[in-house]
């Protein structure tokens, strides 16, 4: 519609539209038909996620144990969470963890999916396998890598002892170690799912681009820097937030693999979260937790909106 | 063309699926009040894995047979976040159980359970292990049926084979010393250690508080010196698995005990019916027995550790009366019976309901099993208050740093007592 | 359709570099032999890769197999047993009769199938709302549809459940489906992909005389069946392995998801690993099939570049 919106596609036979006339009129067409467009989803995604959001939202300046009516305390909560060394060690460790998941799945997603777009015999199977460790069941993930962290006979420290690392770290049984574990982990995991969509928006990469870059004569890296890379933003732009919005919640692997421990190491907010609302029935506290992770995956959020809208320019 | 015909067959497939969806998956289905009688809903964990219920709830039924019991099954894994999620939307199931002590105190401060003062005045009050839990300021919320406590099994053939006498009345420090006589290689060549504790904090701190008299929610941890002094040592020793390889195999104690890989553990009682199970379906021939927890010192009673399973009335319960009258009933002499009889351990403790429990085939039946059944004493393992659960979490959490070794035993013990203090009673 | 959305979209290759489509080609056939030999090595290269890769990718999944045909009290041992002693085939047969397997199966399916085609149908009518037509507002509303990704399910579970009981939709599938079938997840994932489709196709087709329902239906939805295989793709799997979810809202067995009926498994003290491994196992089947029906859609892109010219 407008060219602001355009990607890496460079600008072919621009049609000039008529747009002057009736530039108003066709404002208001374009709203109600944006509309009718967005209102299938709008309206459900309203009704049960927008609603009890704002409701959790509320919960954050009141006292409330499920049990009974809510009752206003203004900013207690804030206040007791700012004093609470459970809130700082958790929130330290969840930003260790985004720090070490988004770039790594990031890179190892994109680089799968390089190898993976391509016509070979077989190449289903593999995709299916890079896929398999997003379904294999949590228990037996947990399980196998920690028999592969294993401090002592575990293969990874004996390769380490192997190639003249003389101390290696104590992996999941180490406070300063565990989270290196996770993560690890939590990317071998993860690298499948975002691989998919990466394909997805490989897809969409017109292939006269790559031709005619090759006659002009541009290497393998340089298409894939000045092509690849381009043409993929929408999809790096919506990859990056995806992790990002994940490694804040990070959950389930956390609980099965080291359940936050050994002591603190590992906790989450999320697990937080978890354990302060439903697990002790402190609804207001846990909620003001996630409000305040909520505008901390927000601002994140908006920088890489505005970022990615100033590079579309 | 041909993707219309696609998506008009996965239509159709997905229409049939719908239809069929409901009727498809077996299991109890809800039943209405069929011909006048009552149903009476009692919400329970994994039903078909936690046969007490069934007994319980057979046992009433032909008792009274204008009553319907029907159970909602939840599974065990979140049983308090799901009740305490249905409770917040006002669900109206009769019966709650009440699976730990510390969900139990959340619910009876916020109103949301029904005083049954009258059930328990009724009930045999002397003889009822684990009450007391329940006595919220002589207000009672619920009432127990069932009592775990924690023994010591053995493995008789490994006991034999090291030429040792039965673990009769043993002190921490004579176990300590048997588990280190204990570990080796068995006869096919697998290792073998002394003994299995699992690698909940109980297997310690609890110990330690029941028999020392020490509070676990007090602030103050120096009780429990000993007892990690101890178990760190075995650990060192290698006659127990460390707790970084337990903790992160997530090693199953059943397997430990059931595969002859320990010769010693702690556990709890409701682990009897579980062993002899595996041993009638031959998934074991394991030789095993019991005897007490061992003790500070020798000579004393037998102080042990244990919690209770209890029934309480929901607030918006529909048949509140019913209810009652049910709980009435399962914690009494016939609801003991009829779970004694299937290996569960009842809170109803008199000679009756012993007899009735030594009469599950595949028991132990030498004296020592016998008698460790019967201990002195049977502490609380967690007070009952609202700060439990917030110092429950401390204390794992300073449980794990001290047994993987990142803070010696004094320092853990320090810093347990510091967060307890300033997170907790603040 | 299709031959709508490649006319169309000729008309903008070759509007855009006239002339150039031609003197391309030619370069290219005169290369191809030495071209395909190079290209033959690197498919060599590549599948050694990937056989690695798969490997190190399948250990878990093998210890599953594994211990799904294990005795139960075999399951955890130190150090681990990647060889049943023995095996326990029966563990296959078994788990039909000791949980309702077959009617779990149907209930994921069921709920699998219909969230969904459900997020991928309203999800992509969002997007082009989002990405294709620009009115006031939509920038801001679409921030809040991402915004509202980040808050943790375990915050607003309750206030959730609160309301749906007193709409009187716990313990149906209904619950599910309207909570799970209309998230922010396929607007952004879908409205993303369709930045990357030129607006001068819109534009084109506009001219042609279609509405914007036209667009949508006829060039927007053919060209994006790798972004819709996507998300068919992950929102199924996400469904399919959902626990939470239906652990909250399906009170009665005879609702349970598959994900529910092997967490049965689990008990009090202790748990099944050889049945829930078992099950895993079972419950991997249908996501397989799924997978590589969706993949195939995956094939256009770089590789093919020199063949379809």
């Amino acid at each position: 519609m407008t060219t602001d919106t355009i990607q890496a596609a460079p600008p072919r036979n621009r049609v000039q539209g008529n747009r002057k006339q009736g530039n108003r009129k066709q404002a208001r067409r374009n709203t109600l038909i944006g509309w009718t467009f967005i209102l299938p989803n709008f309206l459900g995604f309203l009704a049960f996620t927008l609603i009890p959001v704002l409701a959790a939202f509320a919960l954050a300046f009141m006292e409330w144990t499920s049990f009974s009516a809510p009752k206003w305390v203004g900013l207690a909560n804030f206040e007791r969470m700012l004093g609470s060394d459970s809130f700082w060690v958790a929130l330290r460790n969840t930003l260790l963890y985004a720090l070490g998941h988004v770039p790594l799945t990031l890179a190892l997603a994109l680089i799968l999916a390089m190898l993976l777009n391509r016509k070979l015999k077989g190449i289903g199977y593999f995709r299916v396998a890079i896929f398999f460790p997003y379904i294999t069941s949590l228990v037996a993930v947990a399980v196998v890598w920690n028999m592969l962290f294993s401090p002592d006979s575990g293969p990874i420290n004996q390769f380490l002892q192997f190639v003249g690392v003389a101390n290696p770290p104590g992996w999941t049984s180490s406070s300063d170690w565990a989270m290196p574990a996770v993560i690890l982990t939590s990317v071998w995991r993860d690298m499948g799912y975002y691989m998919i969509l990466y394909l997805a928006g490989l897809q969409a990469i017109p292939t006269e681009l790559y031709e005619a870059a090759e006659v002009d004569g541009a290497s393998a890296w340089q298409r894939f820097w000045n092509v690849t890379l381009p043409s993929l933003r929408p999809t790096t732009f919506f990859v990056v937030v995806m992790l990002t919005v994940s490694s804040f919640k990070v959950f389930d692997l956390i609980v099965v693999m080291t359940n936050g421990g050994p002591g603190r190491s590992t906790t989450v907010l999320s697990q937080l979260i978890y354990q302060e609302g439903i697990g002790e029935g402190k609804f207001g506290y846990s909620s003001a937790i996630s409000l305040v992770l909520f505008l901390i995956v927000l601002t994140v959020t908006v920088l890489q909106f505005k970022l990615q809208q100033r590079r579309e320019r | 063309m041909k993707r219309t015909t696609l998506a008009a067959i996965a239509l159709a497939a997905t229409v049939s699926l719908g239809l069929t969806a409901c009727a498809g998956a077996a299991g109890p289905a809800e039943t209405a009040d069929a011909g006048g009688k009552t149903t009476l809903s009692v919400s329970v964990w994994n039903y078909e894995g936690t046969p007490e219920f069934k007994a319980l709830f057979d046992g009433y039924e032909a008792a009274h047979p204008d009553v319907n019991i029907e159970p909602v099954d939840i599974l065990a894994d979140d049983y308090p976040q799901k009740v305490t999620t249905m409770l917040a939307g006002g669900d109206t199931t009769d019966v709650l159980t009440m699976k730990n002590v510390i969900d139990y105190s959340r619910y009876a401060n916020n109103g949301q359970l029904q005083e049954i003062n009258g059930v328990v005045d009724s009930l045999d009050k002397g003889n009822l292990a684990g009450l007391d839990a329940f006595n919220l300021d002589g207000k009672y919320f619920a009432a127990p049926y069932r009592q775990d406590f924690w023994l010591l099994y053995y493995n008789k053939d490994l006991f034999k084979a090291a030429g040792l006498e039965e673990p009769k009345n043993i002190t921490w420090d004579q176990y300590a010393e048997l588990a280190k006589k204990l570990a080796g290689t068995s006869a096919d060549g697998k290792k073998v250690y002394g003994t299995y504790q699992h690698y909940w904090r109980s297997t310690v701190q609890a110990i330690a508080a029941a028999q020392n008299n020490g509070d676990l929610i007090g602030g103050d941890y120096t009780f429990a010196r000993d007892q990690y002094n101890m178990t760190l040592d075995l650990q060192k020793s290698g006659a127990m698995m460390d707790f970084g390889t337990a903790m992160s195999q997530k090693t199953s104690y059943r397997t430990m005990f059931e595969t002859a890989q320990t010769a010693m553990m702690p556990m709890g009682s409701w682990y009897i019916s579980g062993i002899v199970a595996a041993k009638q379906a031959g998934k074991s021939n394991v030789n095993w027995g019991l005897a007490q927890l061992p003790q500070k010192s020798a000579g004393g009673n037998t102080t042990t550790f244990g919690s209770p399973t209890a029934f309480a009335v929901n607030k918006n319960a529909k048949h509140s009366d019913e209810a009652k009258k049910f709980i009435e009933w399962a914690a009494g002499a016939e609801g003991a019976k009829a779970i004694a009889k299937i290996g569960v351990v009842p809170a109803l403790q008199t000679e009756d309901v012993t007899a009735e429990y030594f009469k599950l085939p595949g028991l132990p039946t030498d004296e020592l099993s016998k008698a460790a059944f019967s201990p002195d004493k049977t502490v609380l393992e967690m007070p009952v208050s609202d700060k439990s659960a917030a110092t429950d979490k401390i204390l794992t959490q300073e449980h794990e740093l001290i047994m993987v070794g990142e803070r010696s035993v004094g320092d853990g013990i320090a810093e347990m007592g510091k967060r307890v203090k300033d997170e907790v009673l603040k | 359709m299709t031959n709508l959305t490649e006319d169309l979209r000729a008309e903008v290759a070759l509007g855009g570099t006239p002339g150039g489509t031609a003197g391309h080609e030619r370069g290219l056939a005169e290369r191809r032999s030495p071209r395909a030999r190079k290209e033959r090595t690197v498919n060599v290269v590549i599948y050694a890769v990937l056989v690695v890769l798969v490997a190190a990718l399948l250990v878990p999944f093998l210890w599953m197999l594994s211990s799904s045909l294990k005795e139960n009290n075999q399951v955890f041992t130190v150090p681990i047993q990647w060889i049943p002693e023995e095996f326990l085939w029966s563990n296959y047969s078994d788990i039909w009769t000791r949980i309702p397997m077959m009617g779990y199966l149907q209930n994921s399916l069921y709920l699998s199938v219909i969230i969904t085609f459900l997020q991928v149908l309203t999800g992509s009518l969002a997007a082009y709302g989002f990405s294709k037509i620009r009115f006031p507002g939509r920038d801001v509303l679409f921030l809040g549809y991402i915004a509202t990704i980040a808050v943790p399910w375990q915050a607003y579970m309750v206030p959730q459940y609160i309301m749906m009981q007193q709409l009187g939709l716990t313990n149906s599938f209904n619950a599910l489906i309207l909570l799970q079938a209309f998230g922010a997840f396929g607007v952004f994932l879908m409205r993303q992909y369709y930045m990357t489709i030129p607006d001068e196709l819109c534009e084109a087709a506009r001219i042609d005389g279609l509405s914007e329902y036209g667009i949508w239906a006829r060039v927007i939805l053919p060209l994006s069946k790798p972004a819709l295989a996507s998300l068919g793709l992950l929102t199924f799997v996400n469904t399919w392995n959902d626990y939470m979810g239906p652990f909250i809202y399906l009170t009665s067995n005879r609702l349970w998801t598959v994900q529910l009926g092997l967490r049965s498994f689990v008990g009090q003290f202790d748990a099944e690993f050889a049945m829930i491994m078992t099950g895993s196992v079972i419950s991997v089947v249908p996501i397989l099939i799924i997978f590589l029906i969706g993949q195939r859609y995956f094939i256009q892109g770089i590789a093919t570049s020199g063949m379809k010219g």
